[in-house]
């Protein structure tokens, strides 16, 4: 785009077009005519840096304001920056007077060597206790060295993973709580070491607590599952799934705790009888245990044992116990086991729909580039054959009316109200044109139609640099085209209806 | 306050039962008097918004989360006896909380607050809440329909579903079970109905029959229910065995296929199929609320902006100031081509000026073809027009010549 541009009549007042005025309002946003307009041209940036960079002109800016103040627009960058492309433009680790540690440590993190070598180091982890386990009770003399070898084995692991941990919290300590996996990890290595500081603090004997939390050992073998990409897709979907029936399980607690406190009342008398032999009387007794019988009864176990059980003492009125008892069945362990079982299902479904989402998708994204190529393709190709193009091919383009292009631009140019992003392919070399030849099949209306969407779609961002008086221009003169081509489909109309009108005469 | 179609529903009422027009005229003031209460509609915008404040909802939720609390500890006879009193003022103090809310939502809405289905619940509770105290006063103190009344109190927790959007909205999913839920429960029941009777003839009937199980109707519902949840029945089928009815195993075991596996999957199968078709709709209707709602924003953007540039070009100290190009002129003259401005979006990049040339030339094309044809219809009609008269006169001199 030169500088120097054809005039447009300027005095031309149209009536409303939505296109044209979907153009003219992103020309007042690109520019922020409006604030300009309104005076407060202040906060739009007028000058940049290359004028600033000039010692004459940056003299005459330092004039034009007494408190000598530049206001710096920065242009914020849509993609997200990682931690580590920042860490390295960071002060801290640039002008460190020591050794950046935080940068070394990142790139320890990252080593393919270091990642499986603490892989590797899990799996033995859970071999050594596979072999302690069995060995912990013998006697046997020549069993010693192996299971010293053994202990020693797993303080070593444990002391590479405590050490993982640290190199990660000298990397980032903020990031490393952010993320629920370095918090799993976080939290089995803490009860591994948990046991150890008990003893040295004093408290002595060999509890419950402390053979617990030596068995939490094992739970190291479940680091595991945070390293195979395929495990982390499965974990993160069983929680997503169970995420959308919260407030399933949230009205399932509510009518546990209503059928639980009514069966309380309910089998006051059973509770409180005399009547020897009674097998299930301490089942209502008080609210914990009322939970417990409620939960046995959604699970369908001796129902109707408890209920002849209850039978037996007179002062319970059958009726509503039966009642009782028959409305639980039926609404917590019928409906609402199928109710989550129904749930389940859809959320499983919906998600393996998102994944083959995901695919569809990046397919589209593929066949919008190609399209894209084709496109211009097609157009320098017109260009230099389009008298004889038109003359062979008029038999199959159908007369369409100017109406279908007009709604085909329609939906081109409410897009550009959306921000959406879309790139030029890197390379401009195709790998494969063979669609070019299904092309010639189908006109060049069904063929934009069908690929519009798979345009619209595609998210790979995309700068492009303009002069700022071409893009004003560019802005004026795409809002004057839409008006000339509202006018010419108005005169098209005009013209068929002379041709409906001549039939008469 | 009142709504148009009530008033006229009104109105036609009347007529319909045949009044005469003053009578007619009189119904309708009376109508109008009641539920127009232009007196006060400022004091019942200010109820209505404190109902739907945050304070409100807050105030109900602990209160009914407390309430919940205070009849978990009542079941506990030292606690209850401990703190007696505690318990007597603070189930006052909850009663009047919830028939405060209900007057209070009743004086904002009368007629469509028995529309809403919380609000229903709503009375139900209250309904219940008195249960205790007029069985007490009916029946006497040692009536064994009290603890019952005591149980159903529980109840007052279903008070908290109508201040929690994400329970609300799983019930309205769900709600569109229950025709289905309703219908296979009835199926069940025919069957048991039936296998009941069946039951009862075969195995209760005669005198060496086993009465435990099958001696009455109620009593053959159970067992048949205890055989469809399959839980304890080879108990009842050892029951039957020891009686000397070989030939009950077909019996159960054919119940027990009918009912438990077909009837019990099919609830599974079909209670999948309508949770997933009401979320799909459900979740097809947040998404058209929602994009109908951005296309509601930007149409105010839009509208908002031109407004905004026509108040500027009406402002504008002198006439001169016509067009917005004239407007924008002075702006203009600041932009010079060295400033580079960088920009993302889709209209201003060059594959998009480049689709969208190629499109108007195929349009253009297009445009041009079908003037073509235009043109040759319109010959096509002249030669048409000219051929009519010289095919006249041909054919009837064809017809003299014939004669």
């Amino acid at each position: 785009m030169s500088a120097e541009l054809p005039e447009v009549p300027e005095n031309f007042e149209p009536t409303a077009v939505a296109r044209a005025d979907a153009v003219r309002s992103r020309l007042i946003d690109t520019f922020s005519l409006i604030d300009h307009l309104r005076g407060l041209s202040q906060a739009v940036p007028r000058h940049n840096l290359r004028e600033f960079l000039d010692p004459a002109r940056q003299r005459k800016l330092m004039l034009g304001d007494h408190h000598q103040l530049v206001r710096f627009s920065i242009r914020p960058a849509y993609h997200r920056i990682p931690f580590a492309q920042r860490q390295q433009c960071r002060l801290r680790v640039c002008c460190n007077p020591w050794a950046p540690i935080s940068l070394w440590a990142g790139w320890v993190l990252r080593k393919r060597i270091f990642i499986n070598f603490v892989n590797c180091l899990i799996f033995l982890n859970t071999i050594f206790l596979m072999i302690e386990i069995e060995l912990v009770n013998t006697t046997d003399v020549r069993m010693l060295p192996i299971m010293m070898a053994l202990e020693v084995g797993s303080w070593f692991i444990l002391f590479v993973f405590i050490l993982e941990i640290l190199l990660f919290w000298l990397y980032n300590f903020f990031l490393f709580w952010k993320s629920a996996w370095n918090l799993f990890d976080f939290f089995v290595t803490t009860l591994s070491l948990l046991p150890e500081i008990v003893v040295l603090i004093g408290v002595t004997g060999e509890s419950v607590w402390l053979q617990l939390l030596r068995i939490c050992r094992v739970l190291r073998s479940l680091k595991l599952f945070a390293r195979f990409r395929q495990i982390r897709v499965i974990i993160l979907a069983l929680v997503r799934a169970l995420k959308t029936m919260t407030f399933l399980l949230v009205l399932l607690l509510i009518f546990f705790y209503i059928f639980a406190l009514a069966g309380i009342y309910f089998f006051e008398s059973y509770s409180r009888s005399d009547i020897q032999d009674l097998e299930y009387q301490m089942y209502f007794m008080n609210m914990p245990n009322s939970l417990v019988t409620v939960f046995i009864l959604f699970t369908l176990d001796h129902w109707y044992a408890l209920l002849q059980d209850a039978w037996r003492v007179p002062a319970l009125s059958k009726a509503f116990s039966s009642l009782y008892v028959i409305l639980w069945l039926l609404l917590g362990s019928i409906i609402f086991r199928n109710i989550i079982v129904a749930m389940m299902v859809t959320n499983f479904q919906a998600i393996r729909n998102e994944l083959s989402e995901e695919a569809t998708h990046s397919e589209m994204q593929h066949k919008a580039s190609i399209f894209k190529r084709q496109i211009i393709k097609r157009r320098l190709n017109q260009k230099d054959g389009e008298k004889a193009k038109i003359r062979s091919s008029s038999g199959h383009i159908a007369p369409q009316t100017s109406h279908h292009s007009a709604s085909l631009l329609t939906g081109e140019m409410s897009q550009t109200e959306n921000l959406t992003k879309t790139s030029v392919p890197k390379d401009f070399t195709a790998p494969q044109e063979y669609l070019l030849v299904s092309d010639s099949l189908v006109d060049w209306e069904t063929h934009v139609h069908q690929n519009l969407h798979g345009l619209m779609e595609m998210d790979q961002d995309e700068q492009v640099v303009w002069p700022r008086d071409s893009l004003f221009r560019y802005f004026e003169l795409l809002e004057k085209l839409q008006y000339n081509i509202e006018e010419r489909k108005q005169l098209q109309e005009f013209a068929v209806k002379a041709l409906i009108n001549l039939k008469d005469n | 306050m009142y709504m148009e179609k009530d008033y006229i529903l009104c109105k036609i009422i009347c007529i319909a039962l045949g009044y005469r027009t003053s009578q007619v005229k009189l119904t309708t003031f009376c109508f109008v008097q009641f539920f127009d209460r232009r007196k006060d509609t400022e004091y019942c915008a200010y109820v209505k918004r404190f109902i739907e404040g945050r304070f409100f909802s807050m105030l109900m939720i602990s209160t009914i989360s407390l309430n919940a609390l205070c009849m978990v500890l009542q079941t506990d006879y030292d606690i209850k006896n401990y703190l007696f009193l505690v318990f007597e003022v603070v189930e006052v103090l909850f009663v009047s909380v919830y028939c405060f809310e209900f007057c209070i939502k009743l004086y904002v809405d009368p007629l469509g607050y028995w529309k809403n289905g919380y609000n229903l619940l709503d009375v139900v509770i209250i309904i219940i809440l008195s249960v205790p105290f007029h069985v007490r006063k009916l029946f006497g103190r040692h009536c064994p329909y009290l603890n019952i009344g005591e149980g159903i109190q529980s109840l007052r927790i279903l008070k908290l579903i109508p201040y929690s959007r994400g329970i609300k909205t799983l019930i309205t999913a769900l709600g569109q079970t229950i025709c289905t839920v309703a219908s296979v429960m009835i199926l069940l029941f025919l069957l048991m109905f039936i296998f009941a009777i069946l039951g009862f003839s075969l195995f209760g009937s005669s005198d060496g029959g086993d009465l435990n199980n099958w001696g009455n109707l109620a009593v053959a519902f159970f067992t048949l229910f205890s055989l469809t949840t399959v839980d304890g029945w080879t108990d009842l089928q050892k029951d039957l065995d020891e009686r000397g009815f070989g030939l009950s195993r077909a019996f159960t075991i054919f119940f027990i296929l009918l009912g438990s596996f077909v009837f019990l999957s099919m609830f599974v199968g079909v209670m999948i199929f309508h949770t997933e078709d009401s979320i799909k709709k459900f979740k097809k209707e947040l998404e058209n609320e929602r994009h109908v709602a951005l296309l509601q924003e930007k149409q105010n953007i839009l509208k908002k902006q031109q407004e905004e540039v026509s108040r500027l070009m009406q402002k504008g100290t002198n006439s001169e100031y016509k067009t917005f190009s004239e407007l924008v002129k002075g702006f203009k003259k600041t932009l010079r081509h060295s400033d580079p401005m960088v920009l993302e979006d889709f209209c201003t990049t060059l594959p998009f000026i480049d689709i969208y040339l190629s499109t108007l030339d195929n349009q253009d094309n297009t445009i041009s073809k079908l003037q073509e044809l235009y043109y040759e219809m319109v010959n096509v009609l002249n030669q048409m027009l000219d051929d009519i008269p010289t095919k006249k006169r041909s054919f009837s001199s064809e017809k003299s010549v014939e004669f």
